[in-house]
């Protein structure tokens, strides 16, 4: 009941934020008050999202949907139109209270319609219910055409008395540039709100909830203000009717809103705004015939077709992204977007390498000898020794080869599909042209992933076709069978089960790279190179079974936040996508991450900064379930995460250009008291944020695992002190 | 031109034409040199006889070693035998690679403390172990490879007592295929006294069983008894995870590995017939990965070899004291080591060098020793060249266990000197002094003169 009653107070506030694409409640609320300008065009706007809201719940439509503003912002307009248009009464309220209902299934409608296209309504239920309405309302002889609007200065006396006029002929006498003065006007329009205060607390809000959004309104604004003028259409008609809004609105929904926000999402506002002038000049002549306004016809157009357009590319730029999980804010999708492309670019089944212990790559992706055309995604491997030869002696037997009847293993858990291994191995410096791939396994890892291991020695394969093999399980020996001079490994990733398929480009989940004697690294999806030396990545189990956070299970916390004891608990949890997520019962943050039983991932947070759960989200950002003293794990923050709100601010306005904040990072595994069976374990993570090279904020969290899990955490920093001790896990 | 060495003439049977095997027999080749330092420079530096050890050999060989068994299986460890070797700075030269410590008593694990090993990263072998041992042990979090059923009842008191779960293996012996059977170590795994002693431990629950340990001999040519071995213990593994769910964290295989030294009584020179690191890896990981175990879970295993890693790392250098005629004509050669500092001649047939260029002339020498006692012989029956007093020779692989089991034994223990991987000698243990031989002696006061 609770939940029911706080997601109808949320679908109320994000059926006004959702007109400008954002869920802010802030900018909600000042939405709402600006709509209250006009007393009752605010009412009946309230009244006509009540209704919708109330009809969403009681009819159990999607409750996330209703609440996140989706169905209510076009009743919104619909009410906010009417109500400002006709005297209030029973017969508006009336009407209203059907339009409300009717926009809400047209909204519904148009979800079933084009949604499964993908393609959002945008306010073309407006639209069509406002066009309904109007043309009916014109045979309904009871009801009033309202004259606020017209004889303002008679309501402001009316309202205020003579010191009212007084001010409202102040605020107008202001000077503000006559298209400054259009574009305010052109905001408060949106909310049928013909006046500057209305557009000038619209532009704050919209300011307050996101820079882009800003900044693109008045791109947008001002392309068309330009256009009209070389096109010498008249500027009053731009100005009269105020339907620069198509414009503005074009804008964020192109620039930032369906498009990950960059220099060609820009580009496009530029050209598209000029498309969307010439379709509301040519539009406005058609519907003038029938006395109807154009509403934000020339937007939905041109925004609908524009995303359509998009999904049809064969290749589409990353630098020109459409938004697959909308975060109702440009700057969050622009930063989660950047970040995830650095974070996780690759497949979902992890692949490791297809040996024990440290191995070179001697030729790896489109490499110049064999790793070309549609092979060019493949890695062949060798061990070398300390002085970078392949074999000991003279190399001539192919005994002498260090990687010769080495241990091959599965990369992933799958199923063999194909194996070959009876091709005679070559004497060295002679290749097998006729079998080239010679003896070999693949293994089908999930649809369309298979794995492939070539150049096996004769006989070495030990497992059939149908074998069920988990990773690390030995398939056969390193040999070399088929177009192998000498001894090596061949190893690709392809989407077809043949042994000639084209490779595919899919990296390595994890594994070490050894730059130099005791120096390492840990990449993550990633390819190594040619000249590479490579091991797998070992798993700890003490740090494992710390992170793996059984859904079902709560783990309480007594924690020290500068000074200030509290309790807090965590439940760990999965949802019905199979998301697995942190959340805190006091605070209601959630902490969403992703554990392979390799690496930890935390990838997205929902709520406050202040949140010790927020803090244990940076400190445990990534985690490689190992433990490697002298190894450091690097990742990036998205830069709204863990950079300051005002630093934030001014990135925004850039943000699509350019990233001058760098937010990172860094793992230690400090100590540990045994290497076999540890029962303490010590990491250290650092959290730094650079503006050109300059560090601007940095904090350190020690996280100490014992058995039983995650016994303390502290995290040290500016401004910051927090001491977390595990009481229990249940 | 240089005067040509005058050697006395002496009468040779004609052995032409009856070639072994291997060939004519070959003329001695010299050593000269020790990584680039000449022989004659050291001993006027150092005195003679003196212990070289090659610190670029040892770190050759393990780094071998290592790389056999790392590209046949996950996880590997070695670690550094104390007692094969326990000069420091050999040790560190190991743990500087990487290597952990296996020492067989306190003072091996004081020493494996003071060399800067970890206490969780020593394992602590052998049947000889105090109470105060194993206290140090378990707070230390050092492995304890128990031997017998008397230790494991005193480290279940030691836990009980400190309140702390130590981490324990077994040490567990088998019959491999091989004479003779090594079983006055650990516990026997054919006639369950292992699985005895794993029942004890995890009924009582007061030690932690973290691994498995087996040494099934040594100076081993035989690699298939380290196959049969490693799956016993993988067999014991995986049913020690069935009955307790309690997985074991790693297998030790112990050591044993021949290095290239000749056995006394062999037939063909050992670096003919010893087999390779790879050979080794090749039975003992073929075993683990063919084993039940889950290839996701194996046990990290850990290598405990001595000789092999540094045997070949170590010299000896000396000098001829004279050369005589025996009762038979054989001839002898007496040199200043004694089988006192070159305990493993008891062994082994010791190559013999000389340090410079000789004739081409070998003839059948026994070697002496210059200790006054009969056993103090060194080689038997050698070709050797004739070496005239104040020549200096050379033995090769001597790097294990002869400065551990040496002894001094009338006359002074010599120096020991490394010389580092850019050719550069250190002297890394003093020759003894009369003084470090009194030291430790007390006289009683009525025995002290005025």
């Amino acid at each position: 009941m609770k939940r029911t009653t706080g997601q109808f107070g949320e679908s109320i506030l994000n059926s006004y934020s959702q007109i400008f694409f954002s869920d802010n409640r802030v900018f909600a609320l000042m939405l709402l008050g600006v709509s209250f300008t006009d007393l009752y065009a605010g009412i009946y706007g309230l009244l006509a999202v009540l209704v919708t809201s109330l009809t969403g719940f009681a009819m159990g439509f999607d409750r996330n949907t209703v609440a996140k503003g989706l169905y209510g912002f076009n009743s919104l307009l619909v009410g906010l139109g009417l109500g400002i248009y006709f005297q209030p009464g029973i017969v508006l309220t009336l009407i209203i209270i059907l339009s409300a209902i009717f926009t809400f299934f047209i909204s519904v409608a148009m979800q079933g319609i084009i949604g499964k296209y993908n393609l959002p309504y945008l306010s073309v239920p407006f639209i069509l219910a406002a066009w309904m309405v109007t043309l009916a309302t014109r045979e309904f002889t009871t009801l009033g055409i309202s004259e606020r609007g017209i004889f303002t200065i008679n309501e402001m006396y009316i309202l205020g008395g003579g010191r009212m006029v007084a001010v409202y002929e102040w605020w107008n006498s202001i000077g503000i540039a006559r298209p400054l003065r259009i574009y305010f006007i052109s905001l408060g329009a949106i909310l049928f709100q013909y006046n500057t205060l209305a557009g000038m607390i619209i532009a704050a809000g919209l300011l307050f909830h996101s820079r882009i959004s800003f900044s693109l309104s008045l791109l947008g604004f001002f392309t068309a203000y330009l256009f009209y003028g070389i096109t010498g259409t008249g500027i009053s008609d731009f100005s009269y009717s105020y339907i620069g809004f198509n414009y503005i609105l074009t804008s964020i929904a192109i620039g930032g809103f369906f498009v990950i926000p960059s220099y060609r999402s820009y580009f496009w506002v530029v050209l598209m705004v000029p498309l969307v002038a010439l379709l509301t000049i040519s539009l406005s002549s058609v519907f003038a015939i029938f006395s109807l306004p154009l509403f934000a016809l020339p937007f939905n157009l041109v925004v609908l077709l524009f995303i359509y357009v998009l999904k049809f590319r064969t290749r589409p730029s990353p630098s020109l992204a459409e938004v697959v999980i909308q975060q109702n804010s440009p700057e969050r999708n622009l930063y989660s977007y950047v970040n995830e492309l650095y974070r996780f670019r690759y497949g979902v089944t992890p692949v490791k390498l297809p040996f024990f212990g440290v191995w070179e790559v001697s030729q790896g992706y489109e490499g110049e000898y064999t790793h070309k055309g549609d092979w060019k995604y493949a890695w062949d491997f060798v061990i070398t020794d300390s002085k970078g030869l392949q074999f000991k002696g003279e190399g001539l037997e192919l005994s002498d080869y260090y990687c010769f009847d080495k241990p091959v293993i599965a990369v992933a858990d799958g199923v063999v599909e194909y194996v070959e291994n009876g091709i005679k191995d070559n004497i060295t410096g002679e290749v097998n042209l006729v079998k080239n791939w010679g003896n070999t396994v693949i293994i089908k890892h999930a649809d369309y992933l298979y794995s492939k291991i070539s150049h096996l020695r004769a006989g070495s394969v030990t497992v059939n076709e149908g074998d069920k093999v988990v990773q690390g399980e030995v398939i056969g020996h390193c040999g070399n069978s088929g177009r192998s001079p000498y001894p090596h490994l061949h190893f690709q990733m392809q989407a077809t089960p043949w042994i000639g398929s084209r490779t595919i480009k899919y990296p390595l989940s994890y594994y070490i790279h050894h730059e130099g004697e005791s120096t390492f690294s840990l990449k993550n999806y990633y390819a190594p190179a040619e000249g590479d030396r490579v091991s797998n990545a070992v798993v700890n189990d003490l740090v494992k079974s710390a992170f793996k956070f059984i859904p079902g299970r709560d783990i309480r916390f007594r924690v020290s936040v500068n000074g200030k004891e509290m309790d807090e608990t965590w439940e760990a949890a999965v949802d019905e996508y199979n998301n697995r997520y942190l959340r805190c019962s006091e605070t209601g943050s959630v902490s969403w991450f992703v554990n392979d039983g390799n690496m930890l991932i935390f990838r997205h947070y929902d709520g406050g900064r202040r949140d010790f759960l927020y803090w244990v989200h940076l400190s445990l950002y990534r985690v490689q379930q190992g433990f490697y003293p002298g190894l450091k794990l690097h990742d990036r923050y998205p830069l709204n995460l863990y950079v300051r709100r005002w630093l934030q601010f001014f990135q925004d306005f850039v943000a699509p250009f350019f990233l001058f904040v760098r937010s990172e990072y860094q793992l230690f595994y400090k100590s540990t008291d045994s290497e076999i069976s540890p029962t303490r374990i010590v990491l250290e993570s650092v959290h730094t944020n650079r503006v050109a090279g300059f560090v601007t904020r940095e904090t350190r969290s020690e996280i100490v695992i014992t058995e039983s899990g995650i016994s303390r955490i502290s995290i040290k920093g500016k401004g910051i002190n927090i001491m977390a001790e595990c009481r229990e896990q249940v | 031109m240089e005067k040509k060495e005058f050697e006395r003439p002496y009468i040779k049977k004609i052995r032409a034409g009856v070639p072994s095997k291997f060939g004519m027999p070959v003329q001695a080749e010299p050593v000269t040199h020790i990584d680039g330092v000449p022989v004659a420079e050291l001993i006027t530096d150092f005195g003679s006889p003196l212990f070289v050890i090659s610190e670029k050999s040892i770190r050759r060989t393990y780094r071998e070693a290592l790389e056999a068994f790392r590209s046949r299986y996950p996880e590997v460890q070695f670690a550094w035998s104390y007692k094969t070797n326990y000069l420091d700075a050999v040790c560190r030269t190991y743990h500087s690679e990487g290597s952990w410590a296996e020492v067989v008593s306190g003072f091996e694990y004081d020493k494996a403390l003071s060399n800067g090993i970890k206490g969780s990263q020593i394992i602590f072998n052998g049947p000889e172990k105090s109470r105060d041992d194993i206290v140090k042990a378990t707070e230390n979090n050092s492995l304890i490879h128990i031997d017998h059923f008397d230790e494991l009842y005193m480290v279940t008191e030691v836990a009980e007592t400190l309140g702390k779960k130590p981490r324990v293996a077994i040490r567990i012996n088998m019959d491999t295929g091989i004479y003779p059977m090594w079983d006055r170590f650990g516990f026997n795994y054919e006639n369950g006294e292992a699985w005895d002693a794993i029942n004890r431990i995890m009924m009582t629950g007061k030690l932690e069983l973290t691994g498995l340990h087996t040494h099934i001999g040594t100076y081993m040519l035989a690699v298939n008894a380290y196959a049969v071995a490693a799956s016993k213990l993988a067999d014991l593994a995986v049913r020690i995870e069935r009955k307790y769910e309690t997985s074991i964290k790693y297998i030790d295989m112990g050591g044993g590995f021949a290095s290239r030294n000749t056995l006394k009584g062999a037939y063909l020179p050992g670096r003919d017939t010893v087999p390779s690191f790879d050979d080794y890896a090749n039975a003992i990981t073929g075993a683990l990965l063919n084993s039940e175990i889950n290839p996701g879970r194996l046990p990290l295993l850990i290598l405990e070899t001595g000789r092999a890693l540094v045997d070949d790392a170590g010299y000896l250098l000396g000098t001829v004291l004279a050369n005589k005629r025996l009762s038979d004509g054989r001839r002898s050669t007496i040199i200043d080591a004694g089988v006192n500092i070159l305990f493993t001649s008891f062994w082994y047939e010791h190559e013999f060098y000389p340090a410079k260029h000789t004739s081409d002339h070998l003839e059948e020498t026994t070697i002496y020793g210059p200790l006054c006692m009969n056993i103090d012989v060194l080689r038997e029956s050698v070709a050797f060249p004739l070496l005239r007093r104040g020549d200096n020779f050379v033995v090769k692989r001597v790097g294990a266990y002869n400065m551990t089991q040496w002894m001094q034994f009338i006359t002074l223990r010599p120096a020991v000197v490394m010389i580092d991987e850019a050719g550069k000698p250190h002297i890394i243990r003093e020759r003894e002094t009369v003084d470090t031989v009194t030291h430790n002696e007390i006289v009683p006061t009525h025995l002290k003169s005025e």
